[in-house]
């Protein structure tokens, strides 16, 4: 499906469209699926990134000169 | 004073002096309001007297135009610092334009000196809004004043370039509360330490924004904060220069400088400008709880949907399932009527088909019999003509009718070859058979 850099914003946009999909309603089953897949995981991602510590960014900063 | 020879009148330097005391204590007997800027002010620790210079530069060259030794007396110093300090929010310090209600005095041996015993703060304060202004202005005419303020402000905040002493009350609250958060939001403050009071603090500053500039892709937002509290030394935060690197930075500035008077510049060109450090981490918190409210909203959003949908399905799922036993109760019932009325007219159908049956047995009867009829008078005709002809055929007939039959050895004779001479013929007879020997045989030519 979509590749796995996104960043916080982009997941975030992209949730906001398929749930809006969702509520218009005029998806076809197949599709609708599709879709609440791939909102459950941009939903898992942002969660993700809202509680969960960045080890990566946490080192990155460690290194950087103050 | 003494006179001596030549009229002339002389002094001791003790007499003179004092008597420049008494004249001027004479001529000046009141307190006077005096406008002039402050220098070189210092506090002796010991006794908490305030020693200073008072003085007064051309606006245009700003030179030196005038100056005056000025103390304040312990006494006074207690009271009026922090007076002064809680209006103007400024530390009474070097470099301030001060109104000061003085006494003049005239010491033999510290000379002339200006005793301050009272001040007013709204002079000063008048004094730094002009200036403040001015650098307003300034910044405006440049373009850069609102710079910082138009760049987007990130939705997800949480690298954070803080700026500030690192031994500051301030920081440790910034950090505790930012770190501490309820929700468990994970941030990364990463501190470039600056001097946040007394005259360095400008250019350590600016030095931190530098250094943070050279990495700011790893960073969402800048935060300038110090330790709340005492009323404290914002000359800095009101510089140009500072304002100017602020307002031009490339990422979003947040400012709790911690100070209760009106903004400095630093905060009216930061990208938002809150009071204290614990605000800036309360505002930070917030923003990601907004976050979380939009990913929540969004989550309830789509369950709430996806619920929906699954719950309308399983309805229609079960429609059909409920309406299928009456569909097929109804299919069988519309069958088993059928069945019934089938069933009624059997009989009928078969009686029917019986009769027709029976009538075409009767047929079949009749036709048989006229036919067998006919077969037998055709058989019997044939037979009785068979059997005529066979009787016209066999020997007795034959032998009825005058003929005879040869044999030789108990065989038919049919022809005169077959005949052996020494053999005795048997012929027979319609009535017996006579046994002769044979004489002569003649064949046929």
């Amino acid at each position: 499906m979509a590749k796995k850099a996104e960043s916080y914003n982009e997941a975030i946009d992209k949730l906001r469209r398929i749930v809006a999909d969702i509520e218009r309603g005029d998806l076809d089953v197949d599709c609708l699926l599709d879709n609440v897949k791939e909102a459950t995981r941009l939903i898992k991602l942002c969660k993700d990134k809202l509680y969960k510590v960045d080890e990566e960014v946490k080192k990155v900063l460690e290194e950087l000169e103050s | 004073m003494e006179a001596n020879g030549d009229d002339k009148t002389i002094f001791t330097l003790s007499e003179l002096t004092g008597a420049v005391r008494d004249t001027l204590e004479a001529t000046f007997p009141e307190t006077y309001w005096v406008r002039a800027e402050t220098s070189d002010v210092r506090v002796n620790a010991a006794s908490g007297h305030c020693y200073l210079e008072f003085i007064e530069k051309n606006p245009k060259t700003n030179q030196l135009v005038a100056k005056a030794r000025g103390s304040i007396w312990a006494k006074v110093f207690r009271m009026l610092k922090p007076y002064f300090e809680m209006e103007t929010g400024q530390t009474f310090t070097s470099g301030l334009k001060v109104l000061v209600k003085v006494t003049i005095e005239f010491h033999e041996l510290y000379g002339f000196s200006l005793n301050v015993v009272d001040i007013d703060p709204t002079y000063t304060i008048g004094d730094m809004a002009r200036k403040r202004q001015e650098i307003i202005r300034q910044l405006q005419a440049d373009g850069i004043f609102t710079l910082n303020k138009e760049l987007p402000f990130p939705d997800f905040p949480t690298r954070i370039a803080v700026i500030t002493s690192p031994t500051a009350a301030g920081y440790e609250d910034f950090l505790n509360q930012l770190l501490h958060n309820q929700a468990g939001y994970p941030f990364y403050p990463k501190l470039f330490p600056a001097l946040m009071q007394g005259e360095k603090t400008e250019e350590s500053v600016i030095a931190a924004l530098e250094r943070i500039d050279a990495c700011r892709e790893y960073f969402d937002v800048v935060v300038i904060i110090r330790g709340g509290g005492a009323a404290s030394d914002l000359n800095s935060f009101d510089s140009y220069l500072l304002a100017a690197h602020c307002a031009q930075f490339p990422l979003p500035i947040i400012t709790g400088i911690g100070h209760e008077r009106d903004d400095t510049i630093v905060d009216l060109v930061a990208h938002t400008r809150l009071k204290t450090p614990t605000a800036v981490a309360a505002f930070l918190i917030h923003c990601l709880d907004q976050q979380a409210a939009t990913l929540n909203d969004l989550e309830e959003r789509f369950t709430h949907e996806v619920r929906g949908w699954l719950k309308e399905e399983s309805y229609t799922l079960q429609q059909i399932g409920s309406r299928f036993p009456m569909l097929v109760k109804n299919r069988l019932e519309k069958n088993l009527s059928a069945l019934h009325i089938l069933t009624a007219q059997l009989p009928g159908i078969i009686q029917q088909s019986v009769n027709r049956e029976g009538s075409s047995l009767v047929q079949m009867k009749q036709r048989i019999r006229v036919a067998t009829d006919s077969r037998f008078t055709h058989e019997i005709r044939f037979l009785e003509l068979k059997e005529q002809f066979i009787r016209m055929a066999s020997p007795e007939y034959i032998l009825q009718r005058g003929y005879s039959l040869t044999l030789q050895n108990g065989k038919i004779v049919k022809t005169v070859k077959d005949i052996q001479e020494n053999e005795p013929l048997t012929t027979r007879f319609m009535d017996g058979e006579v046994v002769a020997d044979i004489r002569q045989i003649k064949k046929k030519k």
